[in-house]
């Protein structure tokens, strides 16, 4: 939330990021076929792209969770190894720890960093309260529905105040009518914090509704086909003409 | 509980009592070889209020927890902790496969000789005993939760910031190998239990449910020796309905997706 500053900073910087796969038998797996993409500070970039062309290996390898590749990505201007504190990951099937009530979950990121546990819990409660959890602290994610698993696992990375925040598809599992109150959520949240988030969708509608740049990534051998800027002031609507041609615009692209 | 519960669950042992006390009155009629049911309750009274010298089964009792106690602590102690390391370390489990492998087929019984040569005949030859018997259980279990922890909680919790090992095992490994530890400590538990009877037999001390079986068979009165065995059955049973509680306590949070999915 203490952002702000250094906007337009490059924070990420991918150069030439290739990706292979061996699979049985030996035969080799083209995933990433030289990706390079500058990733602003306080930017919402999506990524989106025909499903299996490698749009959460890319993630995987900006969150440090996938080193064998070949290329660079910066972080800062350093080479990024390993996971980091810089950057958090939102992942598609949540991975909240069943044994932690959702307060406890939010706490994971702030213990780990060697925060005082009555510290921790203040600062879990203020983001229960920005994703409006209030009431379920003491849940556990078994008795939450996907909607609300899905505030935990966003309020739990976000409370980490990563650099970078990473979503793999985060509203994908979440029906229609969930979806769309969550987008809206997100975008409100996005506008409060001005994280710089890198949001991976096969879903073109959210990404226009979402994001300050579409990236569109091809089939495999994965290239990047092209990058929209969305200029429409937020919130958005999404019948709004511009809103519909720019849709139209990326399903395009992406069948060609 | 419902009466008609009640009366289910109570079916069986009545009809096997029944059928045991007909047995006796028919075909054994001799008290040195088996004893009725109707005497056995009154022999179980008798001894349970300790009013009987050289079977004052309180002590009995303690004796054997003690002798269960210390086995099986060491053995959910070692198992949990090699357990969990085998678990999260591929080369170390491999390197003790063979040898749990080799000796884990071996009964708990077939070490009695050795427990008696190295321990002599003490409390420590029972509690060795047990531990063998309890050993493996917790070790197994253990190890298969450890190495089957989901691989997205180990991520998240990386990209969250858990950048040690000694972080990863203690926050996430450890709790999310909670479930089969607990199964693994039940089910040594059980056999640790079982094994106290075995451990006791050789006279490893002058009390214990497990010795005073074998007192009783020299005594020739099958009576002592059935309400013993009797009162195994009890405190086996109470053990395992304190596991039991304690993992339904611990793990509160599995709720809904284990008990509620199968019931």
């Amino acid at each position: 939330m203490e952002e702000g500053d250094n906007l337009g900073e490059k924070l990420l910087m991918v150069r030439n990021l290739k990706k292979y796969f061996k699979g049985q038998n030996g035969k080799i797996l083209e995933v990433l076929d030289g990706i390079n993409l500058d990733i602003t500070r306080g930017e919402f970039t999506s990524i989106v792209g025909p499903s299996g062309c490698g749009k959460t290996t890319f993630l995987r390898i900006l969150a440090g969770l996938d080193t064998q590749y070949e290329g660079e990505v910066y972080l800062k201007g350093e080479k990024v190894t390993k996971p980091g504190i810089s950057t958090t990951m939102v992942f598609q099937d949540f991975a909240l720890f069943p044994w932690r009530t959702v307060l406890k979950n939010i706490t994971f990121g702030l213990e780990v960093r060697g925060m005082r546990m009555e510290e921790a819990i203040e600062k879990a409660r203020e983001y229960i309260k920005l994703v409006g959890l209030d009431g379920f602290e003491n849940a556990y994610p078994h008795e939450l529905s996907g909607g609300m698993k899905q505030k935990v696992a966003l309020a739990r990375a976000l409370v980490c105040n990563p650099e970078v925040l990473l979503m793999d598809e985060p509203l994908a599992s979440l029906d229609l009518q969930t979806r769309n109150m969550m987008q809206a959520e997100l975008v409100n949240i996005w506008q409060r914090t001005r994280k710089t988030i890198v949001y991976v969708t096969h879903n073109i509608e959210e990404a226009v509704f979402l994001s300050d740049k579409v990236v569109i990534f091809s089939k495999r051998p994965t290239k990047i086909k092209d990058i929209l800027e969305v200029e429409l002031e937020r919130p958005r609507d999404r019948f709004s003409e511009e809103f519909v041609r720019l849709r139209a615009k990326i399903a395009s692209i992406l069948a060609s | 509980m419902k009466l008609r519960d009640m009366l289910l669950y109570l079916a069986s042992p009545l009809l096997f009592i029944l059928g045991w006390e007909l047995y006796y009155d028919i075909f054994i009629r001799n008290p040195f070889v088996l004893a009725p049911p109707s005497k056995v309750f009154i022999t179980f009274i008798i001894l349970l209020s300790g009013r009987v010298a050289n079977f004052f089964m309180p002590l009995d009792a303690l004796y054997s927890l003690y002798h269960y106690l210390m086995g099986f602590s060491i053995a959910t102690l070692l198992g949990f902790t090699l357990g969990i390391l085998a678990g999260y370390i591929e080369s170390f489990r491999k390197s003790i496969y063979l040898l749990v492998e080799i000796i884990r087929p071996i009964p708990p019984i077939a070490w009695i000789p050795i427990a008696i040569l190295l321990f002599k005949l003490t409390h420590e030859a029972a509690a060795f005993i047990i531990f063998i018997g309890a050993f493996f259980p917790v070790l197994l279990n253990t190890s298969t939760g450890a190495s089957s922890v989901e691989k997205e909680y180990i991520e998240a919790a990386m990209t969250l910031g858990a950048t040690k090992t000694s972080q990863i095992l203690l926050k996430v490994v450890i709790p999310a190998t909670l479930p089969s530890f607990l199964t693994g400590v039940r089910v040594g538990s059980g056999v640790a239990w079982m094994c106290v009877v075995a451990a006791e037999l050789f006279g490893v001390s002058s009390y214990g449910l497990g010795y005073k079986i074998e007192l009783g068979r020299m005594y020739h009165s099958p009576d002592i020796v059935i309400s013993y065995m009797l009162m195994i059955g009890v405190v086996g049973l109470i053990l395992d309905r304190m596991w039991i509680k304690l993992e339904e306590t611990l793990l509160k949070w599995r709720r809904g997706i284990t008990w509620g999915r199968s019931s």
